[in-house]
């Protein structure tokens, strides 16, 4: 690898590229019968924050005969000299080759990231196409949150893991190492495969379109695969593996932290979001469990901080006990406790001023929207008044800076929903004034995203808002927003547009993807690197109307592209929440007691799990 | 507080490392092996952790320097053992020793480094022909280099008086070139600086680039050359 230490001084962050870090797990190449190379698609400091990679690392680099070792998107400017120089993508761990590997494993965990996955694909020198590889190419699987509307990478993905990966990963390794020792050919292998719960092989089902090109119907090509591919969830959230050996990267990433995962899933219901429904039902891990999986992580990376992680983290039970044991426990050697995605209630921020050693200036909340109307739609269980309160006790508490994050274009929104986020976030600075916060200091940042319709939740059916509107809307509060104090951020419609297409699109999409890749798109997520003209003329050369895909208003008896990935939430319960949602209906949090009918813990014979106390 | 003072190379995977990551790098080492480490006081707590001299990015230090306080006095051994076990691949504590309070720091004695720049010859050199080459560079009576300043301006500065020694060899088709350059808060020289202007003035025929060495750390305090451990 000579090569790489010539190239690796002229390109930004290298420590990106050279692996080494505490905890880098470098079995033994020859010992191992079985070897999967796992890409994030993105760049390393964000790969390196997402604790699903530390676990799945964890669970097969365990295991004896098999080896895993981590691939990132190299930043364009790396690519270029890659290519210049003619050095493929290679692991982190020992240097090779992705294409050596027998599993290519990439995670999706956005939707602007799917160019990336051919990109890497492609500087692999992998074909691209599930089609155009056969038994001398790795395998290429996926999984993760964008998995579950997995057609738009059809074309390129030898099969998805639909779910959660804990439990799912070991069945896989379990039939490759079988099918390996009897020899199986590729195709057989993906036969048996696609009969494991959870297992998607697009290769095994057809798509028929209707006259008017929506999606008619998604079905298996052959007796015995699954009509419906039923999500993976793990049972047992205190016996599952969880990695106490994480990788400490060497270089400054997002998350730079001990994640101690506290509870998967949310009871709160918010309609518009996918998380909430996919890893349902919520598991909360007993106090003792986390405790002891703190104490082996503080010992085991050296970390001076331990955030308990969760979707919704003052949900969870014991979270007061936790955090107070944790703290009494570490904080002598320096290591303290932070609490991402808190409530704007007094009990959060009284928690979050208690634990928290190292003071952050600024708190974060989630208003959503800027009134009570648009909240009960969207099922959003905090209000306006709760939100002052608290943030009015924030900065009488000290803090100087508080972050509002809202979403604009949900359905119903009007011009006085739009007057309710200004109105909203001058009175938390109005607030932040009469509690003496310095001029200078004080400041209100309001971050305001455009809503994107994601497959399996109650807004599946509603259109994105065009582009066109959004920015008259971003204008709006552009306008409003002006005044000392006030920080306003958004987001550019042309990547929510984007994001909506693929959120909820087809098979046909695939089309487009290969040739936004050969145009050159890349790290789409990442605003410096969008084109939105090379994307359009990518959709200009397929012939494909992206505007069908973002802006279709689907009927409830319409079939949907993604309606045979089944995340056990019935499509009834969705349709109810739906109608609900647009009459202004709030429905109850699955927590206190009042079953919402979701339908899931019949369906996958599952259980909320609550931690008590 | 007891002070000690690690003798450490920083190679491999770890040469790309930047000097702020490598603070956070030894601060966490620490923690692992459990050692009690010393803090700062006030409002943002930082670890007792001061190198010699930042050494850039994908240079290889062999013999780099750094003090650690801890809250209590620990053998030299003790200390030594826990924390050898616990840094990332390619950092490696080569010894380790207790030094007085009042020692003044790293940084405050520093004042000169040792390189080694290797390449792969492109062509047909000798000996002979590689000595005229350095004789000739350091014979010049001003060596400006363009460096930017903090506003971006572009300002030139000779670098010749911060070039103490140099030197060249050659071994099996690679040149290896040794220098010792000023280092520290003023007139320092960076390695990269000299051997660009090396190069334009030599001409030697270089294949790709110099894979660069820091050798060693030294205090030329007091008219003489002194290691500093």
């Amino acid at each position: 690898m000579e090569l790489l230490h010539q190239i690796l001084p002229r390109v930004q962050k290298p420590a990106r590229y050279t692996g080494g870090e505490w905890n880098a797990v470098n079995k033994d190449w020859d010992r191992a019968e079985l070897k999967v190379a796992f890409g994030f698609p993105d760049v390393y400091e964000v790969g390196m924050s997402w604790l699903g990679l530390q676990i799945i690392y964890g669970i097969v680099n365990r295991r004896a005969g098999v080896l895993m070792e981590r691939v990132f998107a190299p930043w364009p400017d790396m690519e270029e000299k890659m290519r210049e120089n003619g050095l493929t993508l290679f692991t982190l761990e020992s240097l090779r080759p992705v294409r050596d590997f027998d599993v290519c494993a990439f995670t999706l965990q956005y939707e602007l990231s799917f160019s990336n996955v051919l990109n890497m694909l492609d500087l692999s020198g992998i074909p691209l196409r599930s089609e155009q590889r056969n038994e001398e190419h790795p395998l290429v699987i996926a999984g993760g949150p964008c998995a579950f509307n997995p057609e738009p990478l059809a074309d390129f993905i030898d099969f998805f893991v639909i779910g959660e990966g804990e439990e799912a990963i070991n069945d896989f390794l379990d039939v490759f190492l079988e099918a390996k020792r009897r020899k199986l050919s590729r195709r057989d292998f993906l036969l048996e495969t696609a009969q494991i719960q959870g297992f998607y092989v697009p290769s095994l089902y057809h798509v028929l379109y209707r006259a008017d090109g929506a999606v008619q119907k998604v079905f298996p090509l052959k007796e015995g695969i699954p009509e419906k591919v039923t999500k993976r969830c793990v049972r047992d959230l205190d016996r599952v593996f969880f990695p106490v050996r994480p990788v400490v990267p060497s270089t400054g990433v997002v998350h730079d932290r001990i994640m101690v995962e506290i509870m998967r899933g949310c009871t709160r219901g918010c309609r518009f979001c996918q998380a909430g429904i996919i890893y349902r039902p919520v598991r909360e891990k007993k106090p003792d469990t986390v405790l002891k999986l703190a104490d082996e992580l503080v010992q085991n990376t050296g970390y001076d901080e331990i955030s308990l992680a969760s979707l919704s983290t003052s949900d969870y039970s014991r979270l007061q006990e936790v955090a107070r044991s944790l703290l009494d426990k570490h904080s002598g050697c320096g290591v303290g406790v932070s609490l991402p995605s808190l409530r704007a209630d007094n009990f959060s921020l009284e928690l979050a001023k208690e634990v928290q050693r190292v003071r952050r200036s600024s708190l974060t909340f989630a208003p959503e929207v800027g009134t009570q109307r648009l909240r009960n739609v969207i099922n959003k269980g905090v209000t306006g008044d709760d939100l002052l309160k608290t943030a009015g006790a924030a900065f009488r508490k000290g803090w100087q800076a508080i972050k509002l994050y809202f979403m604009i274009g949900l359905p119903t929104e009007t011009e006085e929903d739009l007057d309710g986020i200004v109105m909203l976030a001058k009175n938390v600075l109005a607030l932040g004034r009469e509690a003496g916060v310095p001029r200078g200091r004080l400041r209100v940042t309001v971050s305001v995203s455009s809503f994107v319709p994601k497959a399996h939740t109650a807004f599946q059916w509603e259109p994105q808002t065009t582009q066109d509107e959004l920015k008259k809307r971003q204008a709006y509060l552009a306008e409003r927003l002006r005044q000392r104090g006030l920080v306003y951020n958004y987001h550019d419609p042309g990547m929510s547009f984007m994001e909506a297409v693929f959120a909820r699109g087809d098979r046909r999409l695939g089309a487009v993807l290969l040739k936004a890749f050969e145009l050159g798109c890349k790290f789409d997520g990442w605003s410096e690197h969008f084109h939105w003209e090379s994307w359009r003329e990518a959709f200009r050369l397929t012939g494909v109307d992206p505007a069908s895909y973002a802006y279709r208003r689907f009927n409830h008896d319409d079939p949907l592209p993604w309606e045979h990935i089944d995340t056990g939430v019935s499509g009834k319960f969705l349709e109810d929440e739906h109608r609900r949602a647009l009459a202004g209906i709030t429905t109850g949090d699955c927590r206190t007691g009042t079953c919402p009918g979701c339908g899931l813990c019949s369906t996958l014979e599952i259980r909320p799990v609550y931690a008590g106390g | 507080m007891p002070r000690y003072r690690m003798l450490y190379n920083k190679v491999g995977p770890a040469r790309y490392i930047s000097h702020l990551d490598l603070l956070r790098t030894f601060e966490r080492a620490v923690r692992r092996a459990g050692l009690p480490l010393a803090f700062t006081r006030g409002f943002n707590p930082h670890p007792k952790i001061a190198f010699a001299a930042p050494l850039g990015v994908s240079i290889a230090g062999e013999a780099e320097y750094a003090d650690l306080e801890l809250d209590v006095l620990l053998p030299e051994d003790e200390v030594a053992w826990a924390l050898s076990g616990k840094l990332p691949q390619g950092i490696g504590l080569i010894d380790i020793k207790t030094v007085p309070e009042q020692t003044p720091s790293l940084m405050a004695v520093v004042d000169r480094a040792t390189y080694r720049a290797e390449a792969e010859l492109a062509g047909r050199i000798s000996v002979e022909e590689l000595n005229v080459a350095v004789n000739a560079f350091l014979e010049l009576p001003e060596i400006p280099v363009e460096r930017k300043n903090k506003s971006g301006k572009i300002k030139k500065h000779d670098i010749r008086p911060g070039i103490f020694s140099m030197s060249g060899r050659l071994n099996n088709g690679t040149i290896i070139i040794e220098a010792e350059l000023k280092t520290g808060s003023s007139g320092n020289v960076r390695l990269e600086e000299a051997l660009a202007a090396f190069k334009k003035n030599s001409r030697l025929p270089v294949r790709g680039e110099f894979v660069l060495y820091r050798t060693g750390l030294y205090t030329g305090r007091n008219k003489k050359k002194k290691m500093l451990w």
